[in-house]
């Protein structure tokens, strides 16, 4: 699968916290079975969190650094998610400096918390290093158009 | 000498570990204590798409799942994954990046038991560690409870 886990970002404050969607769906093909039906990997849910806190670097960076997970200090996953769920994504930044930055945040289903993120370090590295930083701007721009 | 040949007979045929748990082989699993899985990473996988095109590395998060996976494994010691489920974890860290071509060498063992047991998880390539993960915490789904 293309590995996007952002579908929009609604909301952002230069430098302290972004807030994304990710809206789920049956059709995707990450979902695993479990006594009470399918659910997302709950390693996936964290990778919400870490890809909206690079879409937060890269908006404050004006796309020139974006961030790799180096590691996590605490997550818990009190719930599960859920096809056809809507992910509320919100990471706010404890600390950063040119080279690193710690985020936590939390993931929400219509106001259930199904993940809480403590210290999540990343380092900052050149967006070109990673794909072609018209690319990586234009996905950028599609995820804070909301085409209304 | 009697405690480690009853879990041999005990633990399931290693191929058959390896199917139900989705890994790509099981080199050890003594059920309840720990266990050891290889996972390869194919330049084919279709993740490296996306992460990155200028420069391909598995996820950190799917590193994740598959000790979770093997987790679960070794706490079901029967390949029924879906007993468990992950509840957290605590102080992962990623020392070097998993690229294309690496066989990735997985090892998990129990730490501590009861309602949510507590896993340490280390994966290393050509022997050289890659990611730890200070705790793994499971939690039994509804499947798991009474069994």
């Amino acid at each position: 699968m293309l590995f996007h886990l952002t579908d929009r970002i609604t909301g952002y404050e230069p430098g302290r916290s972004i807030r994304a969607r990710k809206v789920t769906s049956r059709t995707e093909p990450y979902w695993r079975e479990t006594p009470d039906g399918p659910a997302m990997p709950a390693p996936l849910i964290l990778e919400t969190l870490c890809q909206a806190g690079a879409w937060l670097v890269m908006l404050d960076t004006d796309v020139r650094r974006r961030a790799a997970l180096l590691s996590v200090a605490d997550v818990r996953f009190p719930g599960s998610v859920r096809p056809g769920d809507v992910l509320d994504v919100i990471a706010h930044v404890e600390s950063a400096s040119e080279e690193r930055a710690v985020m936590s945040g939390a993931v929400e289903v219509g106001g259930r918390t199904v993940m809480e993120a403590a210290d999540v370090m990343c380092a900052l590295i050149d967006t070109a290093e990673l794909d072609d930083p018209e690319t990586t701007r234009r996905q950028l721009a599609a995820l804070r158009d909301t085409g209304r | 000498m009697t405690t480690p040949l009853l879990d041999e007979t005990r633990a399931m045929d290693l191929a058959a570990a390896a199917a139900a748990s989705g890994l790509d082989t099981v080199v050890s699993l003594r059920p309840g204590v720990a266990g050891v899985a290889t996972r390869n990473v194919p330049a084919t996988s279709a993740v490296f798409a996306t992460h990155f095109p200028r420069f391909p590395v598995v996820p950190g998060v799917l590193i994740i799942d598959d000790l979770a996976r093997l987790g679960a494994l070794v706490l079901t010691g029967d390949g029924r994954l879906d007993r468990w489920r992950l509840a957290g974890v605590t102080r992962v860290r990623f020392r070097h990046f998993v690229r294309p071509g690496d066989v990735a060498e997985l090892s998990v063992e129990v730490r501590s038991g009861g309602d949510e047991p507590v896993l340490r998880g280390d994966v290393r390539v050509g022997g050289s560690p890659v990611t730890t993960v200070g705790s793994l915490v499971m939690r039994a789904t509804a499947a798991g409870a009474g069994v």
